[in-house]
């Protein structure tokens, strides 16, 4: 293994010593004040951005919970109309669970993964800031319906037909279905670039079974997000359709089905339960630990509990369904696979209790949280298994039982580790200490309160009390156990409170904090106390599970620019680009700086959202072309561009920069954003092979619309196309050039062709999509390939342009590559989508 | 009929069943969570055992062996164990509730969710179909087979004492088999979120013995129900009234039927008042039959009820209402 | 048998998900065959459990077991080949086949003991 390890030498740059390479440094990285401040690109800003509005959006949801358990505290309350009421309870779900939970964890990881891994920021900045500005722009518009008393209230799950245009004829069910598809812009894109960063910029000699645990648990959440948040937004994008066209997708009597959505939902819903939980339990893994001051025991056994999570909640999404009329044989798989889940969780939560048994636990406040989440999760995750049991969930689903389940599960499995973890890092954040007192008030009114709440709600559900009533009767035998609940939920309240009133007071009162406060182990804890922009001086070589213990010296060497990549003279953000397995440095990743265009991209999805809404189509139509050249404009600043890195010179010994290589991050942010349009993809081929066989009155031609030969021929344009570029890029391989601009600009042609087309072929269908859920689904498809052909076309035109620029060619041969692989995946979907709409009708009929 | 309570009579305690299907689910309710206690208090006390315990070096093989003893005991065997029992239990369980065929073929009664009432159907009833609305009167003591579905949005048929639930979803039918032990009354409610007033979507059912089951569909029958809403001579601006105004959404045998006469699609239509009289309770729960309920219901069901599909009745004159709704309550089967 | 495996680099951290991945394949092809078997030829539910269904959805279930279970016997073996890094990656892959196994298993046992499309 080539150690690349360039130490204090008399001919290096450090000769001026650490305090001019800390200002050199800044001077690179650090973030600009006034407006100049939105362009921040910056991991460190913007995951106390992320945090923060999380935070915000939490209260919000908080007040909406504590106006239900004010209407439901008596019976017969009118505190709330019923319509008011649904509005609250809808609001209260999406803003927690879209708006907070995810959001907040993302934040953390955003904020902790670099510095965890010995990185200097996330491998795609400008997205980062891309997704903040969606998430905040769509968390606003989301909102807002609240003050215009338009929120959505079909509750957070938007069942249709009840979420229709019929049966929610106002713009409520409008406004969630495009502010969550825009949120959800914002987790695909930290979900992509937290995969990226985990799996290529570890420090160097960081081997994949050397990652601290807390990234095994992102890298396994961002995996999920980016498979399990598509079915979401196909189902969100069919049912605006629905809504604001008439497309009868899950609409019976156009051969739709309401159960489809359900399907969709659920697909991503379950998985999600599990997004948020895996954050939560790496936060556990993290602490424990470092408070018990002793390894993890069973490292192994962790990350393959962590993998099996991952992928069974994928498997368990019909157990939301067991009352939807599935047969029993089907209802009994998913009742299985949902039993199994317990058996990678057993298996962490008796990891950490051996760690505590083998290691000297000492009960500081983040412990507190940490027992807390325990006695709170195992709970949850007993009545989760009981709710696993298909007939007495027939019972129990829909019940206040299930209420206090998921409360249980979310609050215990998210909310209470993350207040561990916040307290944990709060003196990395501000370098000040919390205070114990308050903390410790704090937890126990939370405890009690939540408890009191949620405990007492398991049986009210068991008496019968079903979930989203605005109100009861008196004389069920409920009412006291619902005071019980709301009385609590009020000590509650104040716990949470107290807890927010602790951190907020300690940036400015709280006892300025040791370095290393807790005796940690992982790298984290190696910055300066608040961290500087670019987190470490120096990127150390780590080859053990625990630097800090193992090397108590290595904050100050790391900081004395004593280990690699201490230079600044070039004026580029630098970082080692690392193989995934080994750690090996590959090559210098170099990042954009701050930059605009996120914002304005932001900004133009906001105009398409709201002009969605307000059904100005027109007016969308323009904010999507005005978006998209702003994401190309962005895109345009990028490897030997003058404003990212126009010469390729490194210091002697060092690898080249990514962008002078064939394997750069950009090639792997493709392969994970193509996973995502994958599992796209398939829930669109899903909806569709559903609808055939299931929907109850599904209606197909005798004869397929589509033209089998425009689309052969169609295709064989784009196999055409993506063919050339295969040969471009093996060329480039050999760094040869020869032609490129040229083939690029057939490439585009070819591709334009297959655009015209299959085009041609949608017209010539007469498809009459408002009528039949058959035509609609065939024009979501050719849409689908209509968008990825043109985006094709136009990758391939620009880089021609490129090269043209010199900024893509035989010395920067990067780029073309990761086209290659968007015109790949073209490919590849166009014959299946032909497979599937016009061969297999042709083949079996309908 | 018996018992009559007040606005939505009967307990919807899943503990209290009276049905044997309910009965299995609340042993197992009760069975799972002795275990689960006993599991939960187990790994609490063991967690905060380790806070207190005394310190005691041992050498890396032997921390090895206790944390491998710990994970494979706690970690696989203890879950794997307890979920093989639990699905070994729950799977006879669930097939009680499946419509196998029987050797008799059990009673079918139809009910269909709409927003926010009750439409129950009888097709085998003896002389032609039976209809009625949000009261479910079926026979004590044999299995009876539930064919439910949506007729907008989707509803779920639940009643707690006898049984686990089923979603009523638009275009298809779920068939659930539910009996009850004896004749009683049991609350039941929609249990999936339908829209603006899910919750005042209850439904009265009562369990009856079998002939007066049978003698109730008899009283039911078409022709029963007609000269019943057509014999009292006093009432007949009543009917005429009822004709202008209520006709073309509601059903009373023998004088309207609007599903087919006026056009509307079952999702648009009101509830069968034919034998509204006899019924426990008005507006699918919302308050107590007694008299004048109905005439007070037509004139405040918006404020009773936000939000209900009929439209509010200010246009109507009080005495019209007053009329039309003693003329309802005559309407005892 | 022992070439194949030597083919299939056993200590290669990508054996942590295919065990799961054709557990959810597996998973896909039951839940979906079955979904298909029933719209288009349901069995009598006189039949109970013996029918073509149940049948053909035990046989691959059987086969899923097969490979997964050949799968975890070459990891765990490979694990005692190696040191370090591929050693931990061949240990955790067998327990991540092991589990994958274990589960068609598991999933599949209602295959046994229900009627098909009720």
């Amino acid at each position: 293994m080539t150690t690349i390890n360039r130490e204090a030498t008399p001919e290096g740059d450090n000769i001026k010593g650490p305090h001019q390479l800390h200002s050199d440094l800044h001077e690179i990285w650090g973030n600009p004040r006034g407006l100049k401040a939105l362009t921040i690109v910056n991991h460190t800003t913007l995951g106390l951005r992320f945090m923060v509005t999380g935070m915000v959006f939490f209260l919000l949801g908080g007040i909406l919970a504590m106006l239900v358990r004010t209407q439901l505290a008596l019976p017969d309350q009118d505190f709330m109309s019923p319509d008011i009421y649904n509005q609250v309870t809808t609001m209260h779900g999406t803003v927690m669970m879209f708006l907070f939970a995810i959001p907040m964890l993302e934040g953390l990881a955003i904020y902790m993964i670099p510095k965890m891994i010995g990185a200097r920021d996330l491998v795609c900045p400008r997205l980062t800031s891309l997704g903040y500005w969606c998430y905040l722009f769509g968390g606003i518009i989301l909102s807002f319906s609240l003050v215009l008393e338009m929120a959505p209230d079909s509750g957070w799950f938007m069942y249709t037909p009840l979420s229709s245009s019929e049966y929610s004829p106002g713009l409520g069910s409008d406004f969630w279905l495009l502010g969550i598809t825009f949120v959800e812009i914002s987790a695909l894109s930290a979900g992509v670039e937290l995969v990226v960063s985990i799996l290529r910029t570890r420090t160097q000699g960081m081997a994949l079974h050397k990652m601290p645990l807390f990234a095994w648990y992102i890298l396994a959440m961002a995996l999920m997000i980016v498979v399990g948040f598509p079915p979401l937004i196909l189902g969100s994008i069919l049912l605006e359709l629905e809504r604001a066209v008439g497309m009868p997708f899950f609409e019976v009597a156009g051969g739709g089905d309401p159960i489809l959505w359900q399907h969709l939902f659920w697909l991503f819903g379950h998985p999600e339960v599990y997004i948020i939980f895996l954050p939560a339990a790496g936060i556990v893994s993290t602490l424990i630990p470092v408070f018990a001051g002793r390894p993890i025991v069973g490292y192994g056994w962790v990350v393959a509990a962590i993998i099996i999570t991952s992928f069974i909640s994928f498997g368990l999404w019909v157990h939301h369904m067991f009352t939807v009329g599935i047969p029993q044989l089907a209802q009994a798989f998913f009742s299985a696979a949902s039993m199994l889940v317990a058996v990678p969780t057993a298996i962490q939560v008796f990891v950490w209790l051996a760690t505590l048994w083998l290691g000297k636990p000492k009960m500081k406040l983040p412990m507190l949280w940490v027992m807390g989440f325990l006695i709170i999760f195992v709970c949850g995750g007993l009545t989760g298994v009981m709710l696993a049991l298909v007939p007495f969930n027939w019972q129990v689903h829909d019940t206040h039982f299930v209420v206090a389940h998921m409360h249980y599960v979310l609050v215990g499995g998210m909310f209470f580790p993350l207040i561990a973890g916040l307290y944990y890092w709060l003196p990395l954040f501000s370098g000040r200490m919390p205070s114990e007192s308050l903390g410790k008030w704090g937890f126990w009114l939370t405890f009690l309160g939540f408890n009191g709440t949620f405990l007492i709600m398991h049986w009210t559900g068991l008496l019968g009390m079903p979930r989203r009533v605005y109100s009861y009767e008196t004389g069920m035998g409920w009412d006291i156990f619902n005071l019980l609940s709301s009385m609590s939920s009020f000590i509650m309240s104040a716990g949470i409170v107290m807890v927010l009133l602790d951190i907020a007071l300690h940036f400015r009162f709280g006892k300025p904090a040791k370095h290393n406060p807790w005796n940690a182990y992982s790298l984290e804890w190696a910055n300066s106390m608040p961290p500087s922009a670019y987190n470490f001086v120096s990127l150390p070589t780590i080859e053990t599970r625990h630097p800090l213990w193992d090397d108590p010296d290595l904050p100050r060497t790391m900081a004395a620019g004593q280990h690699s990549l201490a230079i600044a003279t070039h004026g580029r953000r630098e970082m080692w680009g690392t193989d995934p397995l080994t750690g090996k440095v590959r090559e210098i990743i170099h990042l954009p700086g701050n930059s605009w265009w996120p914002l304005f991209a932001a900004m133009a999805l906001a105009v398409v959202c709201i002009s969605l809404l307000t059904r100005l189509y027109p007016l969308a139509l323009i904010g999507v072309i005005v978006a998209a050249l702003f994401l190309l404009r962005w895109s345009w600043e990028n490897g030997a561009h003058p404003k990212a890195a126009p010469d390729a010179e490194v210091a002697p010994g060092d690898p080249p920069l990514h962008s002078r290589t064939m394997d750069g991050p950009g090639l792997w942010a493709m392969s994970i954003t193509l996973l995502a349009n994958g599992s796209f993809f398939l829930s669109y081929l899903f909806g569709w092979f559903y609808l055939w066989t299931v929907s109850p009155e599904w209606r197909m031609p005798e004869t397929s619309p589509l033209s089998l030969v425009g689309l052969t021929l169609a295709g064989v344009a784009l196999t055409a196309g993506a063919a050339i570029l295969e040969k471009l890029v093996r060329g480039l391989r050999q760094r040869k050039d020869a032609g490129l601009a040229v083939g690029m600009y057939c490439i585009s042609a070819l591709g334009v062709v297959q655009v015209a087309i299959t085009l041609w072929v949608l017209l010539s269908a007469n498809l009459a999509v408002t009528e039949t859920s058959h035509d609609a689904i065939i024009l979501v498809g050719l849409m689908y390939a209509l968008l990825h052909g043109g985006l094709g076309a136009v990758l391939a035109l620009l880089q021609g342009l490129r090269v043209g620029y010199g900024y893509v060619g035989a010395h920067a041969p990067f780029e073309p590559a990761v086209v290659a692989q968007w015109w790949r995946y073209n490919v590849v979907t166009f014959w299946i989508l032909v497979g599937a709409l016009a061969v297999l009708p042709r083949v079996i009929g309908s | 009929m018996g018992l009559l309570l007040a606005g939505c009579a009967g307990d919807k305690s899943i503990l209290d069943p009276a049905g044997q299907a309910a009965r299995d689910v609340m042993i197992i309710w009760w069975v799972m969570l002795s275990f689960g206690t006993v599991v939960f208090m187990a790994v609490v006390a063991l967690w905060l055992y380790t806070f207190k315990r005394k310190e005691v070096t041992r050498t890396p093989a032997e921390e090895r062996r206790i944390a491998r003893r710990w994970i494979i005991g706690g970690g696989i065997l203890l879950p794997v164990a307890s979920i093989t029992a639990l699905l070994a239990f729950g799977v006879p369980t669930g097939q009680r509730l499946l419509p196998l065929p029987l050797g008799e073929p059990p009673e079918v009664i139809e009910v269909i969710g709409h927003q926010w009432w009750w439409e129950v159907r009888y097709p085998g009833a003896e002389g032609g179909e039976v209809v009625t609305s949000n009261q479910l009167i079926m026979p004590a003591g044999e299995p009876v087979d539930f064919h439910v579905t949506g007729a907008d949005v989707i509803h779920a048929f639940w009643v707690p004492r006898l049984g686990g639930k089923i979603d009523m979803v638009p275009g298809r039918v779920n068939i659930i088999r539910l009996e009850a032990d004896e004749p009683a009354v049991f609350g039941a409610q929609c249990a999936e979120f339908c829209g603006a007033q899910h919750t005042q979507m209850q439904l009265y059912v009562e369990a009856v013995e079998r002939d007066e089951y049978n003698a109730w569909l008899a009283a039911r029958q078409t022709d029963e129900l007609t000269s019943l809403a057509v014999n009292d001579q006093q009432h007949e601006p009543a009917r005429e009234a009822f004709m202008t105004h209520c006709a073309s959404c509601h059903r009373v045998a023998g004088l309207s039927s609007p599903g087919l006469s006026s056009g509307l699609s079952t999702a648009e239509v009101g509830p069968d008042l034919s034998d509204l009289g006899s019924r426990t309770s008005l507006g699918a729960g919302v308050m107590a039959m007694e008299e004048g309920a109905v005439s007070h219901w037509l004139q405040h069901h918006q404020a009773l009820k936000p939000g209900n599909k009929m439209p509010p009745h200010d246009d109507i004159e009080r005495a019209t209402l007053e009329s039309l709704g003693a003329w309802l309550e005559t309407l005892t089967p | 048998m022992a070439t194949t495996m030597q083919r299939l680099q056993l200590t290669h951290p990508l054996h942590f998900v295919i065990g799961l991945t054709l557990w959810c394949i597996w998973f896909v092809t039951v839940y979906g065959g079955h979904a298909v078997a029933c719209a288009v030829v349901p069995p009598a539910p006189e039949q109970g459990v013996f029918t073509l269904v149940n049948a053909l959805l035990l046989v691959v279930s059987l086969v899923a077991i097969a490979i997964l279970a050949a799968l975890t016997l070459g990891c765990y073996r490979m694990a005692k080949h190696h040191q370090g890094r591929r050693r931990f990656n061949a240990r955790v892959s067998a327990g991540l086949y092991l589990f994958s196994t274990l589960g068609v298993v598991f999933a599949a046992m209602p295959i046994l003991g229900i009627p098909p499309c009720l």
